[in-house]
């Protein structure tokens, strides 16, 4: 196994009295797609900022494409493709004028492939940065961070403000790299995840509290319904890897975060029940691990 | 009709992985004559592009069904539709059984009826379906 394209260890972040990041640990293989998933505020952009050396974590290491991130070279710079969340384009410029200005930073700018891209996104050379609305941004932001063919792709809620058509196409796009290059991307849309990425990460509360391939993590959370013979007690009733249960009467619904294939007999011996088990999607999964 | 990614349909919202999904389709079309013994699956590549999904997915599922030899890997050409007949061992095919036994079991023990009891309800049908 290659070295990993970006490594996080014990990485702590906060500002002032506001702790953002405890303790991430993250790993990125070569030619993988990982998205991070987690809600509003839960530390997803300045978990990238500081992987690309944009922010400094108060604790902890971060290799990126095998350099420390806050110094890492030209030449690493150069394999990197980013796009932020909050996109600050030169609005003044038209789009031919800002790619031509874009490509003059890297030496291996293919241009003929940002052309074409721009003819199949529907982004006319002529028009000026600053008019465009704010899915067209995002998709011209999304060609230049490519421009430079780069090998680490980093995305920062890249399909938030597409509409369906052009969301496809930037998962086409994204398809198209699968192990070439390797892709991080942040999102709260979990069926776009669920098309594209072969791992996924979650962060809740600064934390990744799960991290993994994305068919591992289905494989792990189930969710189990219970029926028994008799009333299932209210509070008392547990299982392994419990993330919540309702009980009702001779009935309980139960999430579990580490499902084995032996788990249901085992709850049917315990509390004399049948079990059957329910396969849960990404958005499922996302909610069972968020609940409170 | 030769295989293609066609036949496949995928869910990704579904709670089964996507490599799953392959996976009991493509054990679904073989089993049932649709894709015969010599048959080519279509490339990894194409079933990607095809369906949108990501490539190690289907890479995924082409292996696990050469593991459990549905398909066999035939250098230059790709994944085919194996020629040896995918019975199984023993084993294996008791443990498809499994999750329906687990049911027979629990209700078995919820009805107080021994395993004894259990073995000959089961005898006796499969008398009556005349495969002993």
């Amino acid at each position: 196994m290659s070295e990993p394209m970006l490594e996080l260890r014990g990485v702590t972040k906060s500002f002032g009295h506001k702790s953002v990041l405890e303790d991430v640990e993250l790993s990125l293989p070569a030619g993988s797609v990982l998205g991070l998933v987690g809600k509003n505020g839960s530390g997803k952009t300045t978990l990238l900022k500081c992987a690309l050396g944009l922010q400094r974590p108060q604790q902890g290491d971060i290799r990126i494409l095998g350099e420390s991130a806050w110094e890492l070279s030209a030449a690493g710079k150069e394999r990197l493709g980013y796009v932020p969340q909050k996109i600050d384009l030169q609005p003044w410029m038209k789009i031919r004028q800002i790619c031509a200005y874009t490509g003059a930073f890297y030496p291996r700018w293919n241009k003929p492939l940002v052309e074409r891209r721009l003819r199949d996104w529907e982004l006319n050379p002529e028009d000026r940065v600053g008019l465009l609305s704010v899915g067209q941004t995002q998709k011209l932001a999304f060609i230049l961070a490519l421009g430079h063919e780069p090998d680490l792709l980093v995305l920062d809620e890249p399909a938030a403000s597409l509409d369906p058509v052009a969301r496809r196409q930037f998962l086409e796009t994204v398809l198209d790299m699968v192990g070439e290059r390797t892709v991080l991307f942040s999102t709260h849309i979990t069926s776009d995840l669920e098309r594209v990425a072969d791992r996924v990460a979650v962060l809740k509360d600064g934390k990744i509290v799960h991290s993994s391939e994305l068919d591992e993590l289905k494989d792990r959370v189930k969710r189990l319904h219970v029926q028994a013979a008799t009333p299932l007690p209210n509070g008392a009733f547990r299982v392994p890897g419990m993330l919540q249960a309702k009980v009702t009467g001779n009935e309980a619904v139960v999430s579990v975060q580490d499902f084995t294939e032996d788990l249901p007999e085992r709850i049917a011996q315990q509390w004399s029940a049948s079990v059957s088990v329910q396969d849960l999607n990404l958005e499922d999964i996302f909610l069972e691990l968020h609940h409170e | 009709m030769p295989p293609s990614s066609s036949h496949f349909q995928v869910n990704p919202s579904s709670g089964v992985p996507i490599y799953r999904q392959l996976m009991d389709q493509v054990r679904a079309l073989v089993a049932s004559g649709r894709w015969a013994e010599g048959d080519l699956l279509p490339s990894v590549r194409q079933v990607a592009q095809d369906l949108q999904v990501n490539q190690m997915t289907v890479s995924k599922a082409y292996s696990l069904l050469e593991r459990d030899g549905v398909v066999e890997r035939v250098r230059g050409l790709g994944m085919r539709v194996n020629q040896k007949s995918p019975k199984g061992t023993v084993k294996e095919r008791q443990s498809e059984l499994r999750p329906l036994l687990e049911q027979v079991a629990t209700q078995a023990y919820q009805l107080a009826l021994t395993p004894e009891q259990v073995l000959a309800a089961l005898e006796s049908l499969f008398k009556e379906r005349g495969h002993e």
